[in-house]
């Protein structure tokens, strides 16, 4: 705990230079608008990030990417508070109760919490961030290709599952994207597969213009398909937040940072669902529950607290096990990769300072939010009511020169542009694109260690099925694919309420 | 499989950004992914086994693909099962409006125009995106500023916004970002 403190304590200073100080508050900015303005999510922001800094020093580049993350998520919920349109999909759980406080004349109260729980469910997450990747890291030194293998097919399961709202459809996103990441020269023989006599494709497709074109393109395909309409503002209050509100519902505040950065360590499952499972754990135990929806101080506080909490959850696998805990999240391990730091079990061995270095850039963030929480009220509403017909082209722009500038070359904007358009349809045939994602990244994972296991055990399946953590893992596989199966979801539920009747009767 | 909707109701439905799809979207969209799985299983076979470099049938670089390629088969089975049982058959197609999408048509070709016809075509990056941020205002402007009588206007704004966001663009990306552009 003390070493954690002091690597902590040792990052920060790192930091508290004009420079980075400098950095952190603008990308903060950055992220807080790009959040702020529904359409533009935190994965595109950070993917077009990732491209334009592509040439700073790594510690640099990170910072940037990790303020514009967790400005992103905060600022989603001005949209949600202001005009009922969640910025970020993370903010959709604030509406509920965020619109109904601004329409009763309180938004500035309602933006005070979402401040207060943003900053607080960041550092809830920041300290788990730090306590539990060493430990995360240890355990996964034991990892063997079998365990590894089922870490790959848990992520893509689990994210379709619980991204969207048809698990059929996510893990078939899922599935596509293991495929696409096999694309290219295989591991082993370096054998191009799937590459058409196309020369590009044997290095594979990359991540970061997939993800430009799956987030950046395909949302401004589906934003312009609508008219784009003037945004009404209702009046509000002060935005300072009150902590009272913090002091009286403080239980609500831990448990949502528990739950958000619990949600956040799950592989593929990001902050819209950190949000709502937080929304729904504090309605559940509320004494207020009749408020919620109607304007809860409590609701509102557990969603933002949870969505916020679940971006540090979310490093937790990427930093210990290179497996990413949301989309944004995938975009940054792609950044470290870049830059040459190696996430995975390894890291506390070879770079143990960086996981440190990470949670203090949360920190900086978190104070970034805190600042433009409480300054950028006004600025804000004319940020919301730029017209989303001029920025739109300069999105795109964007995606273009983001697409480009990792490689300098034009394959590159065709992959952006491929995924764009397949991502638009994709989502309008309701397929997620996280778990899409996911797969892409998770794709070698898989590849390389069911060959490596298949191999090492002459095609014997039965280690995978007999190691403690693989079989547990194969367990929560089966679990989640058969609850979704209605006979045995319907047997279960059936089978549990006649359980807890008869005990019911009996007591 | 059970669609998921449960997780879905209540307030959560109304703020999803995606609607479900018909059971008739479902079906061809089940079909498309059918046909990409077929696809992927036939080329996994077809791929060389290597076996001259003694490649087993476990580090054949056809393996995975082809195991997933099957997952994705079944799953696209289970999807069309589901679209027709849930009276994707019996739908009726819904009537085509291209009117209705041409936003969205519009944008599209704005957009591949822009990457594939003038970006690194020889006209300086600054020019192709003024081009096209000043085209793109423009079109989709264009209803409003008639009706409104301010097209002049409108060209003029377009022209000057479509200026200031290939320049500042050009030398924030190459200058501060230091990022090479097409």
């Amino acid at each position: 705990m003390l070493d954690g403190l002091a690597g902590f304590a040792s990052a920060i200073a790192g930091f508290l230079k004009p420079l980075p100080i400098f950095v952190a508050l603008v990308s903060s900015l950055v992220g807080f608008m790009v959040g702020a303005l529904p359409g533009l999510t935190a994965t595109m922001a950070i993917a077009l990030m990732t491209t334009l800094t592509i040439s700073m020093p790594s510690h640099l580049a990170l910072l940037v990417l990790v303020c514009t993350y967790v400005g992103a998520i905060y600022g989603g919920s001005r949209s949600a508070i202001l005009l009922n349109i969640p910025g970020t999909p993370a903010s959709a759980a604030s509406c509920l109760d965020g619109y109904a406080l601004a329409q009763q004349g309180r938004a500035g109260h309602a933006m005070g919490i979402a401040t207060s729980g943003s900053v607080l469910g960041t550092w809830i997450g920041m300290f788990f961030l730090a306590l539990f990747t060493p430990v995360l890291g240890e355990m996964a030194l034991k990892f063997q290709a079998y365990e590894f293998f089922w870490l790959a097919v848990f992520g893509v399961v689990i994210s379709g599952n619980l991204t969207g709202n048809d698990p059929l459809k996510g893990w078939m996103a899922g599935f596509a994207g293991l495929f696409i990441a096999t694309i290219g020269q295989d591991g082993l023989f370096a054998h191009d597969r799937f590459t058409f006599g196309i020369f590009d494709l044997s290095g594979g497709i990359s991540l970061v213009p997939a993800l430009v074109g799956a987030f950046g393109f395909a949302e401004v395909l589906t934003v312009m398909q609508e008219p784009v309409r003037k945004a009404i503002i209702n009046a509000f209050d002060s935005v300072i937040p009150r902590f009272r509100d913090v002091a009286q519902y403080w239980r609500t505040v831990i448990r949502s940072g528990l739950i958000g950065t619990g949600v956040g360590i799950v592989p593929g499952v990001g902050e819209d669902v950190a949000a709502w499972s937080s929304y729904a754990a504090a309605k559940r135990a509320s004494k207020e529950r009749e408020k919620f929806g109607k304007g809860s101080v409590e609701g509102l506080m557990a969603a933002e607290t949870g969505d916020n909490a679940c971006v540090p959850g979310a490093m937790i696998p990427v930093l210990a096990l290179a497996v990413p805990g949301s989309a944004p999240a995938a975009v940054l391990m792609a950044a470290m990769l870049i830059h040459g730091i190696n996430p995975g079990p390894l890291i506390m061995v070879e770079n143990p300072t960086f996981v440190y270095q990470v949670v203090a850039m949360m920190f900086l963030a978190s104070i970034g939010i805190l600042i433009y929480g409480l300054t950028l009220t006004r600025p804000l509403i004319w940020i919301l009511q730029f017209p989303k017909l001029l920025i739109m082209p300069v999105v795109f722009v964007l995606c273009v020169v983001g697409s480009y500038a990792i490689a300098q070359r034009m394959f590159d904007v065709y992959v952006m542009l491929a995924f764009g358009v397949i991502g638009f349809i994709l989502r309008r045939l309701n397929f997620p694109m996280a778990p899409l994602v996911l797969g892409i990244v998770l794709g070698d994972l898989l590849e390389k260690n069911l060959r490596r296991g298949l191999v090492l055990q002459d095609g014997d399946l039965t280690l995978f099925f007999t190691r403690p953590i693989s079989l547990v893992m194969f367990l929560l596989v089966a679990a989640t694919v058969l609850s979704n199966v209605p006979f045995i979801y319907n047997g279960v539920a059936r089978a549990w309420s006649g359980l807890t009747g008869g005990l019911r009767r009996s007591g | 499989m059970q669609g998921g909707g449960d997780r879905t109701r209540g307030p959560r439905r109304h703020l999803m950004q995606d609607e479900k799809p018909s059971a008739r979207a479902d079906l061809f969209a089940g079909l498309a992914f059918l046909a990409f799985a077929i696809a992927i299983i036939i080329g996994s076979l077809m791929m060389d086994r290597l076996e001259r470099l003694q490649a087993t049938i476990y580090t054949a670089p056809g393996l995975v693909p082809a195991l997933l390629g099957l997952m994705l088969a079944a799953m696209s089975g289970l999807l069309i099962t589901r679209a027709i049982r849930g009276g994707a058959l019996v739908q009726a197609l819904p009537a085509f409006r291209p009117a209705q999408h041409w936003r969205l048509a519009v944008s599209l070709v704005l957009c591949l125009g822009f990457a594939l016809g003038l970006v690194g075509h020889g006209l300086p990056f600054w020019a192709a995106a003024a081009l096209f941020a000043g085209l793109y205002v423009l079109i989709f402007q264009f209803e409003d500023r008639r009706r409104d009588g301010t097209l002049a206007r409108g060209v003029m704004f377009a022209v000057a916004y479509g200026l200031i966001a290939g320049l500042v663009n050009h030398h924030l990306f190459q200058d501060v970002f230091l990022v090479r552009l097409p």
